[in-house]
């Protein structure tokens, strides 16, 4: 059964001749257990698609189930409730607070409440020392290498839990290498928790590595296969 | 946590906020402190002088020094309805050489000796004769005079000893400190003896109900608490100084608000992030009003301490009329705070409009 269900999900910005549609009447399931690469060029509505699923937009037109739960017309709070208990957020860019430690960086979705911290806490180490990050996890996250801050992020978005995880880019600031290191920790953590995940990347290498390939145009699903297809 | 947590890590930023508003805070109870000191030394002694209303002359302005007063006044006033009690007093400034070379001027205030006008004293006796002189523990202070010793009072071109026989804790009059003679004694100093002009006294203190306004041909009665207003210079005073602390408090607020300020729009995208990933807008408002909290409270420690420090040091001496008490400590201190809150109130809005989209907008 599917976590994430899109339907004829559209996202339009702004008004009249500077209206840009971003997103456009995709429909896309993703599976427990299953790695969607999203790959399209800049601009191409990916991290639009992303912030839909993730409520932090809310869509134009058409419905987005999670867990069976349509979160389409969910109000403020139910949304941050959430995006705090059923997602895990893997940013672009900087996903740290830099003055907390690896750690830290992981307990603080403790601070949100709705959850019980000694679980938390065992929850933090176990995912430190599967994403190889128990040497570093009391250094300070500005301390810590690139690769280890996505790893950081990915321990982080499994924290509470979640049934999707919605990963933008993440090797966007990595050399080959340890983009591999990360994407193959994020798909080995996705397989054995059996979570949902979309993961957008510009980069082939990485897309191949997952275990579906949706490529996305101008707001378009343009292509939706597995990844083996096109070896 | 995480709002702690951030102080802990940057101590250098918070640590020279809490500084500069620590500063500022004990520029504010300084000034308060002055305040409450000049205001002191304004006329403590006529404040509590054992009565609730003053007879002055009707053409004096409610200046005491001006004031004049005949026996027939005196005796009008003492016979008005309403008029439980009334008894003259005389005031007059005098330079004390106390030791040599050494002076200063004191206010000598003259009672009837056993009337309730009469301060009591809390070492020695009272007045018992036209020699004898009370002298407040100020004077105490600052010339080390002690019971049984004389001082010269100016008389005309010659002086006259008078014998210290008790000590009173009445303060200031007019920003000197208190002595109390004899009535009659006061008209000698005053008029060097000559007794064709004498004056029966300055004002008559009154203890009774309804006589504010009450006026007579020679004489108009206020309340105590008029009578002080109406020193020279008391408002004004408490004037500069309320503006000098709503200034400290203005800048106060000022400070906190453009620090927070900044500090938060470094966090901006960190918000962003946090917002996004689950933390409710409340918990991050609550965070940053906990900093705030935490600068302005640990600011107003310090400014205390420092202030409790200068007390035991600097004004030690007691001549700066600086008074801190405990109440303009505590005033000061909890004004800082809520000058730093509703500093940081811009802060707050700003943290609470943070839309979490920016998490992924950024590159
Ligand atoms: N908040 C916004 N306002 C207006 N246009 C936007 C906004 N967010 C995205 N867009 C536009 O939507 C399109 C898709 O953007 P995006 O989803 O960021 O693409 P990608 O992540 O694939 O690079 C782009 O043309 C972009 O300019
Ligand atoms: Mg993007």
């Amino acid at each position: 059964m599917a976590i994430l269900e899109l339907r004829d999900v559209s996202k339009s910005f702004g008004q009249g001749a500077r209206r840009v549609d971003a997103v456009r009447e995709v429909t896309l399931d993703v599976d427990r257990g299953e790695v969607v690469a999203l790959e399209g060029p800049s601009g191409s509505g990916k991290t639009t698609l992303l912030a839909l699923a993730g409520a932090l937009l809310t869509p134009t037109a058409g419905e987005i189930r999670v867990d069976g739960d349509d979160i389409t017309n969910y109000g403020g709070q139910a949304r941050t409730r959430y995006r705090r208990d059923r997602v895990g957020f893997v940013f672009q860019g900087s996903n740290m607070v830099p003055f907390l430690t690896a750690r830290e960086n992981l307990l603080i979705v403790g601070q949100f409440g709705g959850a019980d911290r000694t679980a938390l806490r065992l929850r933090a180490d176990e995912l430190l020392e599967q994403l190889d990050l128990t040497a570093v996890r009391d250094q300070v996250a500005t301390s810590l290498s690139g690769g280890e801050r996505q790893r950081v992020a990915i321990a982080r978005a499994l924290m509470r839990d979640p049934s999707l995880l919605l990963v933008d880019e993440p090797t966007a600031s990595l050399n080959f290498e340890l983009g591999v290191l990360v994407v193959d920790a994020l798909l080995s953590e996705v397989h054995q928790r059996q979570k949902a995940c979309i993961m957008v990347t510009h980069d082939d290498r990485m897309a191949q590595r997952a275990d579906r390939l949706v490529e996305i145009r101008d707001g378009r699903i343009l292509a939706d296969r597995s990844s083996f297809e096109t070896l | 946590m995480l709002a702690l947590v951030e102080i802990r890590r940057r101590k250098l930023q918070f640590g020279f906020v809490t500084g500069v508003v620590g500063l500022i805070a004990y520029l504010i109870i300084m000034v308060t402190g002055l305040g409450l000191g000049l205001y002191e030394a304004a006329g403590t002694a006529l404040l509590r002088l054992n009565g609730d209303h003053l007879a002055y002359a009707a053409n004096s302005n409610l200046s005491v020094i001006r004031s004049r007063l005949s026996d027939a006044d005196v005796a009008q006033v003492q016979a008005l309805p309403g008029v439980e009690r009334a008894s003259p007093i005389g005031y007059v400034a005098a330079v004390i050489e106390y030791a040599p070379e050494e002076s200063d001027t004191a206010a000598i205030i003259g009672v009837i000796p056993g009337a309730f006008s009469e301060p009591e004293v809390v070492e020695g006796r009272p007045i018992g004769g036209p020699a004898d002189i009370l002298i407040d523990r100020s004077w105490v202070r600052v010339a080390g005079t002690r019971i049984g010793d004389t001082l010269a009072l100016p008389v005309g071109f010659q002086t006259r000893e008078f014998t210290v026989v008790g000590i009173v804790d009445q303060g200031y009059f007019f920003f000197q400190p208190a002595m109390f003679v004899d009535i009659a004694s006061w008209q000698d100093l005053v008029f060097q003896g000559d007794a064709m002009e004498e004056p029966a006294a300055s004002l008559v203190l009154i203890q009774g109900r309804d006589l504010d306004g009450v006026r007579g041909e020679g004489w108009r009665i206020v309340t105590k608490q008029d009578g002080f207003n109406n020193i020279e210079g008391v408002q004004a005073q408490q004037s500069t100084v309320d503006a000098l602390r709503y200034m400290g408090l203005l800048i106060g607020a000022m400070v906190i608000g453009v620090f927070f300020y900044v500090i938060t729009l470094q966090k901006v995208s960190l918000l962003g992030i946090l917002k996004a990933i689950g933390a409710p807008g409340p918990y991050l408002v609550g965070q940053g009003l906990l900093q705030v909290l935490v600068v302005c409270v640990v600011g107003a420690a310090l400014a205390v301490a420092l202030a409790i420090l200068t007390e035991a040091t600097v004004l030690a001496s007691d001549t700066i009329p600086i008074d801190f008490t405990t109440s303009a400590m505590t005033t000061s201190s909890v004004s800082v705070v809520i000058a730093g809150v509703v500093g940081s109130l811009l802060s707050a809005r700003q943290v609470a409009s943070i839309d979490p989209i920016i998490a992924m907008q950024q590159q």
